[in-house]
Parts: C-alpha cells; sequence; structure tokens
C-alpha cells in the first residue's frame, strides 16, 4: 500500500509487466521460457538457465551465438530458367504439358528442400528465439509458395525476416514491402502509376500494421500511388523504375506530401494504433490469448517509442504475466513448433523431402504455405479431430520409426487409394500444387522408413532397471517441467507392467505415450 | 466392436434421463451440448434433434480454384461465346443441349443423363455484387456468406449448427480430409473432420493397460456417468463455456473416438452399390454414401475437387475435371439410389469464382465472377434456373451475375433443410424453386 501511494500520478498500472521476482525463477519457468521463446531445450540445458538467472537466459536468447547453419544448397535466382523456356518453346501440347510437369516437378522438390532446410535449421539453432521470431514474421508477413512458386525469391524472404527477427520493425516492414516474394504474392510488381493496385497497399494497413478499423479506403488508393514502380529483376532482386513511380501530391492519414512508400510506412508507425496491433500480436503468439487491454497499451507505449523489437521481448519475457498461472500451457503447439520441438527435445528423427511437406500438411501448418494472407490462425484451430488423431498416429510412427506397415485389415481397404493407414503413407502433398489429374502421384516415394528413437540418447542402462528413474528422464525432455504427479503416476503405472531392465521397444511405447496425450500438445 | 453398444446406451440415455446430471470437463461439447439445451428448456424451437433416419442431408461439394462454368455450361448459341474463345471453345455441335441456347460439356454426360431424369438443377449465372478475384477472399466470402466488403467469422454451415443442431452428436457435419473448411467455422459445433483411415486410439499393438492409461490421460472414458454428483444449476443456457487449451484437446479426442468409432463401425457393415470412377472425388463420394445409408445422423458432408484454376492450356485439363465430377456424381446416385437414400439427400456445387469470358494468351481462362451451380438429388426439381448472364454487356470483361449465391443458400437452407434462413444469412434472400 505505502508503495501505491508514492507512485507519480498516471501510474496506476505500473505494477503490470513488472519484472519476475527472482525467487520465482526456476526450473519450470525457464522450461517455460524455452518452449515459448524456442522450441523446448535439453534438461541439462534447463539447468544451466535455471543456475544463471532470468536476465542472462534472456540476454542469451536476445543477444545469441552465430547460427552457422549453410544455406540450402543450389538455392539460386531464376534457377528454373531452363525449364521454362522449355515451356515457352513446346511446339505441342504433349510436349507442352511434359515440360509444365517437368517445372512443376523440379520447383516442388526445391520448395521441399527450403522447408526440410528451415526445419532442421530449427532443430539445432543455437539461436532459438531467432528462428521463433522469424516463424512469427512468416505468419505475419505471410507469403505462399502456392502463388509465389519461386523457392529463392522465399528464401530469400526467410533471410530477411532472420536478419531483422529481432530488430526494428519499421526496418523490417521497409524491406518486406521490396521483397520480391511479397510483392509476387500481393501483386505489388504489377502496379503502375495509371493503375496503382491496392492489394499489397490494403493488406499492408489491415494485417500488417494498423488493423481493421484505423484507415479509411481513400487511405488506401492513396497509399497504393506510393509503392508504384517497384519491379523485380531477372535476378529475382527489386528495382526501382522511377517512371512508374506516381510521384504526385496524396493525403495519407490525414497528411499530404508526395509520398513515396517509405515514407507512408513512416506515417502508419506514428500512429499508436501500430504499435498496439503489433504488441498484442507477439503478446497473444508468445503468452496467452484475451490479454487485457491495460497490459497491450503498457507495452504498446513502449513500442510506439522506436518500434525496436528486442526491448519489448525483453519486457514481455521477463514480466511477471509471461510466467503467469494463466500463461503455463496455455498455447497449443503449433504443428512446427509440435515437429521441431519433438526433434530437439526427445530426439526423434524427423523425415524430409515430400514426407515432411506430407506430414506438416496434415497437422495443418506447411512452412512457405500460409493459407492465406492472413496467416495461420493458430490457437485452438490448430486441432480438429483430424489433425489430433494424425498427431497421435504420427508420434507413434516418429518414435518406431516411420513405417508403410498397412495398419488395416487387408481385406477391408476403405475406399480411397490414400487409406494406407500409415498417415505417412496417405498424405497427398501433390493436392494443394498440382491439378487433380495428377493424383496418380500420390505415392510414397519418399516416405522411406526412418531410424527409430535412440532410446540410449535418453536413458542409461542403469535407468532401465528402475521404472521411476526411466520416466522421470523422458518425462523431463517431452513436457519440460517437474513432474505433474497425477500425469506422472500413471505413466509410471503402465513402465512398472512392462519387464525389467526396460527394452528398447518397451521406452520407446512409454515415449509415445507421453505424446499421445493433451499435455503433450500445449506449452 | 465393443463400443457401438456403449454408444447406444450412451445415446439413448441422452435422450431419455440426462436432467439432473452432473457435467464434468470429460463430457464430450456434444454431450454438455444437450444439457444446456435441456436445461434451458429447449425453447427455441429452430432446434431439431436428429433422429439419424429421416433428415434431409446435404452434400456440398467445392470445386477449388475458380471452375469455367462458360466450358461447363457452354451458351453455344451465342456466337459472342465463339468470338471470346477462339482456341478453347466447346464445338457447337459437341454440345449436349439443355434448352437450345445453354448445354453441357460433352464430358459431363453422366449429368446430362440426370438432367433428363429430373434429378439436377442447374442455377446459372451465380455470383455476388463487387466481386472479388482472390482465391481466398472469394471463397471466403463464399464460405461465411458475407456481403463482398464485409469479414465474418463463422461459416454459413457453421451458423446452421449454432442455430438448428444445439446438443447434436459432433458427427452432424463430417468434411472429408484434414482441414475442416470455413464454411463448417461455428460458435459451437464445427463438425467432425475424417481422412480415411483415420482412428484415435493408442495403436493396436497396446495392451489393455496402456489403452486405459492412454483414455484416461486423454479423458475418455466409456461411461460418461453423468447420473450422479451435482446438479446442472451452474451451467447457464447453450453459451460455450471458456475451455482451457487441455479441456478443449480433451474433448477433441473424445469427440475424435466417438466420431471414428463410429465411422469405423458403419463401414464395416456397409458398400457401395455403384462403381465409383477411381478418383479422389469418386472414392470420397462412395464413403459418403456408405456414411448416409450406415445412419450416421450427419447433416451436411463437405468435400472438396481441386484443380479447376485453369490459366494455361486448360481444354484438356478441365474437360478431365468436369468428366470426374460427372461420372463421380452418376455414381453417387446410381449407389444412393440402389440404396433407397436418394430422395434425403441434395448435392450442391460452388466454385469461389468462374473465369473471364475472353480466353488469355495461354489457352487459358484467369480469374472471373459468375458461374452455374449444380444442385442434384432424389428430390431436386429440376431444369435451369436464373438466367444466364449476357455475353454482351459485361463489366471489365467479366460476367454480371444473375443470381446471388445467397438466394441459393438460402433456398438450400428453408426449404431442404428446413432452417431458419434469414437468421442464419442475417437477412433475407429471394427462393429459388429448385426444392
Amino acid at each position: 500500500m505505502k508503495l501505491e501511494q508514492t507512485k507519480p500520478a498516471g501510474s496506476r498500472n505500473s505494477s503490470m509487466l513488472s519484472q519476475l521476482p527472482k525467487e520465482k525463477w526456476t526450473y519450470d519457468t525457464a522450461a517455460h521460457l524455452a518452449a515459448r521463446a524456442g522450441f523446448g531445450e535439453s534438461p541439462s540445458r534447463l539447468e544451466q538457465w535455471t543456475q544463471q538467472g532470468m536476465e542472462a537466459t534472456i540476454q542469451q536468447l536476445l543477444h545469441p551465438d552465430n547460427d552457422t547453419t549453410p544455406p540450402p544448397n543450389s538455392m539460386v535466382p531464376d534457377q528454373f530458367a531452363e525449364l521454362r523456356e522449355q515451356v515457352r518453346d513446346a511446339t505441342s501440347p504433349d510436349q507442352k504439358k511434359e515440360a509444365r510437369r517437368a517445372l512443376r516437378q523440379a520447383t516442388n522438390q526445391q520448395l521441399y528442400h527450403l522447408i526440410n532446410w528451415w526445419t532442421r535449421r530449427m532443430l539445432t539453432t543455437p539461436a532459438p528465439l531467432v528462428e521463433k521470431m522469424t516463424l512469427f514474421w512468416h505468419g505475419h508477413f505471410a507469403t505462399s509458395a502456392l502463388k509465389v512458386r519461386s523457392p529463392y525469391k522465399l528464401w530469400q524472404q526467410n533471410e530477411t525476416f532472420r536478419h531483422d527477427a529481432l530488430g526494428n520493425f519499421g526496418t523490417l516492414t521497409k524491406a518486406i514491402s521490396r521483397d520480391p516474394a511479397m510483392m509476387v504474392y500481393l501483386d505489388l510488381q504489377t502496379s503502375r502509376s495509371e493503375h496503382p493496385n491496392e492489394n499489397f497497399a490494403r493488406e499492408l494497413m489491415e494485417l500488417f500494421t494498423l488493423g481493421e478499423g484505423n484507415y479509411s479506403e481513400h487511405d488506401i488508393k492513396e497509399s497504393a500511388r506510393a509503392f508504384t514502380g517497384y519491379r523485380i529483376d531477372r535476378f529475382e532482386e527489386f528495382r526501382f523504375v522511377s517512371n512508374q513511380f506516381d510521384g504526385g501530391a496524396k493525403t495519407f492519414l490525414q497528411q499530404t506530401g508526395n509520398w513515396n512508400g517509405d515514407q507512408i510506412i513512416d506515417i502508419i508507425l506514428k500512429q499508436p494504433a501500430a504499435a498496439k496491433f503489433i504488441s498484442n500480436k507477439l503478446w497473444n503468439f508468445f503468452a496467452y490469448e484475451d490479454p487485457d487491454s491495460q497490459l497491450i497499451d503498457k507495452l504498446a507505449e513502449l513500442f510506439l517509442q522506436n518500434y525496436e523489437i528486442r526491448p519489448l521481448l525483453e519486457t514481455i519475457f521477463s514480466s511477471e504475466e509471461f510466467y503467469s498461472q494463466r500463461a503455463r500451457n496455455a498455447i497449443v503447439k503449433s504443428p512446427v513448433q509440435y515437429v521441431v520441438e519433438s526433434g530437439r527435445t526427445l530426439g526423434v528423427n524427423l523425415p524430409g523431402g515430400r514426407t515432411l511437406f506430407a506430414v506438416y500438411q496434415r497437422l495443418g501448418q506447411v512452412p512457405f504455405y500460409p493459407p492465406n494472407v492472413k496467416g495461420w490462425e493458430g490457437g485452438k484451430s490448430w486441432i480438429n479431430t483430424a489433425t489430433l488423431t494424425f498427431r497421435y498416429q504420427l508420434a507413434r510412427q516418429l518414435v518406431l520409426g516411420i513405417r508403410l506397415v498397412n495398419e488395416q485389415p487387408a481385406k477391408e481397404p476403405l475406399p480411397s487409394p490414400t487409406a494406407q493407414s500409415s498417415p505417412l503413407a496417405q498424405a497427398s502433398p501433390a493436392a494443394q500444387t498440382t491439378p487433380m489429374t495428377q493424383t496418380a502421384s500420390l505415392t510414397t516415394q519418399n516416405a522411406v522408413r526412418l531410424p527409430a528413437l535412440q532410446v540410449d540418447q535418453l536413458v542409461t542402462a542403469e535407468d532401465r532397471k528402475d521404472p521411476e528413474a526411466t520416466i522421470r528422464k523422458i518425462y523431463a525432455r517431452a513436457f519440460q517441467t517437474t513432474p505433474d504427479p497425477q500425469l506422472f503416476d500413471r505413466i509410471l503405472d503402465v513402465a512398472k507392467l512392462k519387464p525389467l531392465p526396460l527394452a528398447d521397444d518397451a521406452i520407446r511405447d512409454l515415449v509415445a505415450l507421453m505424446m499421445m496425450t493433451p499435455n503433450y500438445q500445449v506449452c | 466392436m465393443s463400443q457401438e453398444p456403449d454408444l447406444l446406451t450412451r445415446r439413448h440415455f441422452l435422450r431419455t434421463s440426462i436432467l439432473g446430471a452432473a457435467l464434468s470437463w470429460t463430457v464430450p461439447i456434444f454431450v454438455e451440448r444437450t444439457f444446456s439445451l435441456l436445461n434451458a428448456e429447449a425453447a427455441e424451437i429452430t432446434t431439431q434433434i436428429a433422429t439419424g433416419k429421416d433428415h434431409p442431408i446435404l452434400v456440398v461439394l467445392q470445386l477449388a480454384g475458380g471452375n469455367d462454368g462458360l466450358n461447363a455450361l457452354v451458351p453455344f448459341a451465342d456466337d459472342l461465346y465463339y468470338r471470346a474463345r477462339p482456341t478453347i471453345n466447346i464445338p457447337r455441335d459437341k454440345v449436349l443441349s439443355l434448352d437450345g441456347y445453354v448445354g453441357f460439356n460433352p464430358r459431363m454426360a453422366p449429368l446430362k443423363n440426370l438432367f433428363d431424369q429430373g434429378k439436377l438443377a442447374v442455377i446459372q449465372g451465380v455470383g455476388y455484387p463487387n466481386p472479388n478475384r482472390s482465391h481466398f477472399r472469394s471463397t471466403e466470402i463464399w464460405q461465411t456468406a458475407s456481403d463482398a466488403d464485409k469479414y465474418l467469422k463463422t461459416g454459413w454451415i457453421g451458423r446452421y449448427f449454432d442455430n438448428c443442431c444445439n446438443g447434436e452428436d459432433p458427427t452432424v457435419g463430417v468434411t472429408i480430409g484434414s482441414q475442416l473448411p470455413q464454411t463448417f467455422t461455428a460458435e459451437k459445433n464445427t463438425g467432425i473432420a475424417m481422412t480415411p483411415g483415420g482412428r484415435l486410439g493408442f495403436g493396436k499393438e497396446a495392451d489393455a493397460s496402456e489403452q486405459q492409461v492412454f483414455n484416461e490421460l486423454n479423458g475418455i472414458t466409456q461411461d460418461h456417468d453423468l447420473s450422479s454428483g451435482a446438479s446442472i444449476g451452474s451451467l447457464d443456457g447453450p453459451s460455450e463455456p471458456k475451455l482451457s487449451a487441455i479441456e478443449y484437446l480433451q474433448r477433441t479426442a473424445l469427440d475424435a473416438q466417438v466420431g471414428t468409432d463410429k465411422i469405423g463401425a458403419i463401414l464395416k457393415r456397409t458398400k457401395p452399390e455403384a462403381v465409383y470412377p477411381k478418383t479422389p472425388l469418386g472414392n470420397e463420394l462412395s464413403l459418403i454414401a456408405r456414411l448416409i445409408s450406415g445412419g450416421l445422423p450427419t447433416r451436411v458432408y463437405y468435400t472438396s475437387q481441386g484443380g479447376y484454376d485453369t490459366h494455361n492450356a486448360q481444354e484438356n485439363s478441365h474437360n478431365n475435371l468436369l468428366g470426374q465430377l460427372a461420372d463421380a456424381l452418376s455414381a453417387f446416385s446410381t449407389d444412393l439410389s440402389s440404396k433407397g437414400i436418394w430422395d434425403r439427400v441434395l448435392v450442391m456445387t460452388f466454385s469461389e469464382f468462374g473465369r473471364r469470358v475472353s480466353e488469355n494468351a495461354s489457352k487459358g481462362t484467369d480469374h472471373g465472377t459468375a458461374a452455374p451451380m449444380f444442385i442434384c438429388g432424389g428430390n431436386v426439381k429440376p431444369g435451369l434456373y436464373g438466367n444466364h448472364p449476357s455475353l454482351s454487356t459485361l463489366d471489365q470483361g467479366d460476367l454480371i451475375h444473375t443470381v446471388d449465391f445467397r438466394d441459393v443458400y438460402s433456398t438450400v437452407l428453408n426449404r431442404w433443410m428446413k432452417a431458419p434462413a434469414a437468421k442464419i444469412l442475417g437477412r433475407d434472400f429471394n427462393a429459388l424453386s429448385f426444392v
């Protein structure tokens, strides 16, 4: 009470977003941060974070070691020029069809490669928050390979997200306005002074910065004029063509001037609505849904100063609210989080190529393929009866090694050629990207058998003789927390029924059981 | 197997003795709905409790990508059509005439047969004002039944579930595929999504104790013992309680198990009674036919056929798609007729938009506006509805729609589903007479 009285007027919310007291920093808070600011960590890393304290840990996340992952192989501009020429120069319909098929196949292969590359990077990165924010910006400035069809452009955009992931939001937004993948996706590269295309201008305000209701149709029309003359050259680089640019006076958000695109973004970022919009989205992504408006106001006040992302994240990750009961286990893991975290914490092997694409597709989130410019809705919408069923089937397959065994009784074939019960065998990655006439390609060519989970990385020979020690070890990896007694005991009950010392497959069963719980789907 | 008696008991129990029972957080969503409903004295007359055997069924079939209506329902008597499409037109002598002005693409011969048998209605020129040419946005408009400048959170079928299917089984809506379409997005029951072969469980090799622990951890109990414990006084009306993420997951797991167990049981005792084409759509419609004949209490099924985004060299690909569509629908009709349930089923196709009148430089067509919808079923009033859009008066090279797609939805809701269309669609729309 005394403390409150000494506070200056107007700071009645100053108890909000106060720093988590040192004594409340525990193994579980460290684990909570690891899952939210990244993709989970090993128990030994979490132990280290617990010891070094919250501030040091957050600084480490905000200023990580360099990720030395090499760029994806053979990713060069305009790499399918030859195949495109073959399509163009084809002399018969059959030849054209064949050339088009070759182009589509080569493009898809390279896109699978890109998805795989990013997945591995998230899996092994020493900079998890950078990758997590790259994923956030990808969902925010959503751009889909379905329309862009250029692996090079999408990789470049991914690197732009990564480069500015923790930097400045204004810098990032300007970079995205001249990002070739985005320019293709929202038709900016066809926008001319005579016919400005409003697609980008509209989404810039509605989805990227201000949110609906904070601008008028007139503002869209005027700002669209400022984003003219943006072109892509044959090396897939941005080029400004001044004679396509409308340099005339524009009145945008009540301000008149000969604005160009960057100036439009500067004007937008002066609006408190923009700081609020992004702060809210970040809080929802990292902490919990539907926060108090006062909490967001406070974050937005900070963000509005300069749109620096690091201080904003530092405030979020240091706050008591971020570690409150309301925040714990409140977020449904996205499919990317589910897949990467399973690899990172439990050490399951992940498939690659088209199989990985198919896995993501059936889970409901394929990197580089957001459903539309709004990005993924996230939250509970990740889970429906089909995606949850698939998560559980996938868990078994990842742990035991992916098999193509048909678990359906052979005499009762289900009425679909895609109905092999191995989920990895029945995925249809081609469905979205190729015409239905390509359904013959629903093969299992990439669904090779993956190695089963290496149990020795989880438990020692000594652990195997003691069900409780074994469960303790794998529980710490799967759930990233100190045990919830009820959950722990039920799993231990199952372990106790198995012969000792616990064999590899017995332990794999227990890992799968943990993954096939509601608790594993949240973080 | 052993699941089925439990389910029957549970369903029976739901209808007879639900009042006065306790609500536990492991109760599946549909049970709780029934609960809330009875607690609210089931006052809402719009609510219909499914009997599972006699209610009308709607099958929504999405032609994804933007179906080129002009090459499906061809205005062959109009020279403007041939002038606009010098290389990709359907030759006049190949068109299957319906009324002397328009006719079907020859690959749609099976649909022409349905038309002649009086089982098919064609609504011409369907669209909406201020058409949007983005796949995403236009699909969203069709799925939510919004105006072009409005954004709605829920789908039109989702609002039908919310208004008319409170307290029902999760399988009231079934989507074939792994993602629920926005059409099904609802405040409450969104239906289930299924992929053939998916079953929720710990796995075949699991021993009983593993399966039991799996069920427990997922909040799945065989007997949702509602008859003991406190009163339901704490439950106020049919509003959605705020579920935590874990509670939501437990309920979805239960819905999945209830749904997949039922579906699994139905697939064991039903079989197709027609030869379906070996296409994804053929397989999906065959599956839907089995689920209907097996008595799944589903009101709305949803499936889609992709590939209609025909910007390039569309002739073969588009004709093939129409052929696959016609073959699959024809088999579906035969199958359901032999099963004696074709009269209870209405199939409605839609596509996010039609395509431009003029072909483009790559012998394809770009995103356009109005297109026909096909409605078939044993109880359809056959014929052509609406006027074919003019080929001479265009809006920036695009057809001007003559029928609002919500006129069609409204008719389906009011006349077929016996649902309050104005409430679901937000206002009154014109009634058509195809049902």
